[in-house]
């Protein structure tokens, strides 16, 4: 057992070439870049910040909030600065640090916005934090020659391809349900509406497409990491990352997506294939990376303590990467009818789910009771995703109640009527639609106001 | 050898993939294509383009009964053009719901219904206007012009015909600003009318996807957007079921001045069940609508059968309400079948607003969702 785990160990610390780590760098500074400068220019940061009065917020992170309109323009504006200079590796350590700080912060300021995708941008900005992804064809080398590597130890590439290996996996495995196999639902809904495309379009229209892409795209999601990790495949899995991505990029409205994933990918090719690729880039560039190779210099031993540390928190972050998806087990119900557990797991597209969710507000003294626009204090995205998912409606149903105590409806019980679709059956009601909202509170445990999805 | 056998399933498996692509749909392939732009090309040709004509029509018979009003006020031209206003805003009806593209917002421009349909007016705001005979028709006070500050205009409070010929007749501005304004409501339907002539229905028809910004996803906003408004602002903001309202506001019914809220609601209601139906108000024979759409989905025939029943409710609902006295006057002596009416349009927004857009998987905001 020891001997095994000090080979693993030994094999992890092994010196591989750095190029890898730097073509990392390089896509991700380059993909925060776009998706920032693409969430600004689409006016996003108005519409999802600025503008709504009301932002739900993460369990745990409710002291995370917006701040006012010139203050999110200068997030976002430094965002792309830092996104800028980790891309070209300049102040890299200060660069990544903000990087991710401020990516991070935008991303829990509403769960409105939650994506998995983001999540992922997320983890892989805060590992960037743990590699010398600087230490090669990087404007900090150009700076200070002295700290150029020409190696690295293999965790700090390691690390990179075992998360997306959690996710392509966790993504695959999730897929192994009734619906998406023996029904081939959400994708029988969303294939067709699809039909429009040219070309590929009229394959949308083919009663067996559906069942093609969801038993296609499962297999895809298991096995993909294990083709791109094999040599031989590599490539020609690397043109099926491209395709597939392109495709539901095509298919579906799910912005940068397709490229974080197109990008993230290359990180499972091989040492050579980098390193060629940054002497190609090297010629382009002399003049900044000047011609001479990097010394053959490996990452300084540091101290043991440091080591043991960064050990330590690596293997905290994978296992809390392996064990948190599971975490819908110790939850009654089915976890796409409820949503506990459903976050934060690599459940992505599984379903077709909607709510309409209509909320009432009474005052307890003249017992007058109101209907509330969710309009008047939502935009159209927030209350699309509230009137689906359980612990939104308890955030908006206490948000009222303390809006209206405000207006003078003295101590107002909030109730609300929601009816929840799921992969296009009839809708149902989420919850009782009777019960005061405003005398339950979140917590970790089963929200047992949720009412059965009634088998259909 | 092994290594060979696992290339071939690969390959294999890549195979699966590219065979979507390959392979060329026959015509007796199990295709279950609902076309969209057939839809899109009878809403066209069949309900918007007819609707936005005819409202055109009568705005602009409206503005010459204004004409004639002006220059020879008298109890009968009063009568006429009180007449065609009816006509006029009842016609309005069946464009509430086609409120996108050319009826869209468009720079400083609100969409057509906030510029030509606001309502309550500011009946106060316009007579400080006619007091000084100045006037901005195209600033943010959407409240002093449109359909219904023309209403205001000519019906008066009370409907007192007398009263209000001899307001029309001690300030000469009054005439000026009823003629104004009902030129800019010409202008206006004008506008998104020839729009709809040119080229726009056909980029209308061409744009045949469902992602947010596709036709069928606009005029699926647009379409809730109008039910919605029925039920909450012509029904529920008057029967005081607004958060905040301590009591009922019977002035807040649209059509208030004229009397003429119920015959409205059910132009309005009628305008919704034709986009259902795919429904031609002149012909009346059914067409590709939503229901159609439906039909042709797996699922789409239990939501057709519930939505229907709940339309039936909801007609039986609106035809309850007794025809006179008019209904805001109903809300404070009557309310309960006007009660009655509004808890059926409650059952029937579900359907409307998140079943249907679901089973048809059309994208209802911008906003990006989860990658695969």
């Amino acid at each position: 057992m020891t001997a095994l785990f000090n080979t693993l160990i030994r094999w992890l610390k092994t010196p591989i070439s750095i190029a890898p780590l730097a073509t990392l760098r390089v896509v991700l500074g380059a993909m925060l870049l776009f998706s920032t400068l693409r969430f600004v220019a689409l006016g996003w940061v108005d519409d999802h910040y600025v503008c709504p009065d009301f932002h739900f917020t993460y369990f745990g992170f409710d002291w995370v909030r917006p701040l006012p309109a010139l203050g999110m323009y200068v997030v976002h504006g430094l965002l792309i600065v830092s996104s800028l200079c980790v891309m070209l590796g300049l102040y890299h350590r200060l660069a990544a640090l903000l990087q991710w700080l401020l990516f991070s912060y935008t991303e829990l300021i509403d769960l409105t916005y939650y994506l998995n995708h983001y999540y992922f941008v997320s983890i892989v900005c805060g590992l960037l934090l743990l590699v010398p992804a600087h230490r090669a064809y990087s404007l900090d080398v150009l700076r200070r020659p002295q700290i150029r590597l020409s190696q690295t130890p293999r965790w700090t590439i390691f690390i990179f391809q075992l998360q997306l290996g959690i996710v392509y996996t966790y993504a695959g495995f999730w897929k192994i349900n009734a619906d998406w196999l023996l029904e081939a639902l959400p994708l029988k809904i969303w294939v067709p509406a699809n039909d429009h495309l040219p070309i590929i379009g009229g394959l949308f229209a083919l009663k067996i497409t559906p069942w093609l892409f969801s038993w296609a795209g499962m297999l895809y999601d298991l096995t993909i990491v294990a083709w791109l990790s094999w040599s031989r495949t590599r490539v020609w899995a690397y043109a099926t990352v491209v395709f597939f991505h392109a495709l539901t990029g095509i298919m579906f409205q799910i912005g940068v997506f397709p490229l974080v994933m197109m990008g993230a990918t290359l990180v499972f090719f091989s040492e050579k294939w980098h390193q060629r690729l940054w002497q190609t880039l090297s010629q382009w560039t002399s003049r900044f990376f000047a011609k001479k190779t990097p010394k053959n210099a490996l990452l300084g031993s540091k101290p043991l303590r440091f080591q043991r540390l960064m050990g330590a928190l690596l293997v905290l972050h994978v296992t809390f990467q392996l064990l948190f998806p599971w975490r819908y087990l110790l939850y009654p119900g089915s976890v796409f009818w409820t949503e506990e557990g459903y976050r934060f797991s690599w459940r992505v597209m599984l379903m077709e789910k909607a709510g309409t969710a209509t909320f009432y507000v009474k005052d307890s003294q003249t017992g007058r009771e109101g209907e509330v626009l969710n309009g008047d204090f939502l935009n159209p995205h927030q209350e699309k995703q509230m009137a689906m998912q359980p612990d939104m409606v308890l955030q908006f149903a206490h948000f009222l109640k303390k809006h209206y105590a405000q207006k003078g409806i003295s101590n107002p019980s909030v109730r609300a009527e929601v009816y929840v679709t799921l992969n296009g059956r009839p809708s149902q009601l989420l919850l009782d639609p009777h019960l005061d909202l405003t005398k339950i509170s979140d917590n970790w445990s089963h929200k047992t106001w949720i009412l059965d999805a009634a088998q259909q | 050898m092994l290594t060979v056998n696992i290339k071939y399933a690969f390959f294999l498996f890549l195979g699966l993939l590219f065979l979507v692509c390959a392979c060329e749909p026959q015509k007796d392939s199990p295709i279950d294509r609902f076309d969209r732009k057939a839809l899109l090309q009878n809403l066209a040709d069949n309900l918007i383009r007819p609707a936005y004509q005819d409202v055109r029509n009568e705005a602009n018979t409206f503005h010459t009964a204004v004409q004639a009003f002006s220059t020879n006020p008298s109890e009968t031209t009063l009568a006429d053009l009180q007449q065609q206003w009816v006509a006029t805003y009842t016609q309005w009806q069946y464009v509430n719901a086609y409120n996108f593209g050319p009826a869209g917002e468009a720079g400083l421009s609100k969409s057509l219904v906030e510029e030509v349909g606001t309502f309550p007016v500011n009946t106060l705001k316009m007579e400080e206007a006619m007091a000084v005979g100045t006037w901005n028709l195209n600033d943010f006070n959407r409240d002093i012009r449109g359909f219904l500050a023309v209403e205001y205009l000519i019906f008066g409070i009370n409907q007192n015909n007398s009263a209000v010929l001899s307001a029309f007749a001690s300030n000469p501005f009054r005439s000026q600003y009823l003629l104004e304004l009902s030129d800019n409501i010409r202008q206006r339907l004008n506008a998104v009318q020839s729009e709809w002539s040119g080229p726009y229905a056909v980029s209308f028809v061409e744009n045949a996807g469902t992602d947010v910004g596709s036709s069928t996803a606009q005029l699926y906003n647009e379409f809730v957007r109008s039910y919605e408004s029925l039920k909450n602002f012509k029904l529920g903001l008057p029967l005081g079921k607004r958060t905040g309202q301590t009591q009922s506001e019977p002035l807040l019914v649209e059509a208030v001045f004229s009397g003429q809220s119920l015959p409205m609601l059910k132009a309005h209601f009628t305008a919704i069940e034709n986009i259902w139906y795919g429904r031609s108000s002149k012909i009346g024979q059914d067409g590709l609508g939503f229901r159609a759409y439906l039909a042709a989905v797996e699922g789409g025939n239990a939501l057709i059968i519930s939505t229907e029943s709940q339309m039936t409710a909801l007609r039986a609902a609106l035809n309850a309400v007794p025809e006179s006295p008019a209904l805001s006057q109903q809300i404070v002596g009557n309310p309960a079948p006007v009660e009655a009416l509004y808890i059926e349009c409650s059952k029937m927004t579900r359907f409307f607003k998140s079943d249907l857009s679901s089973l048809l998987g059309i994208a209802i905001t911008f906003s990006s969702s989860d990658g695969d």
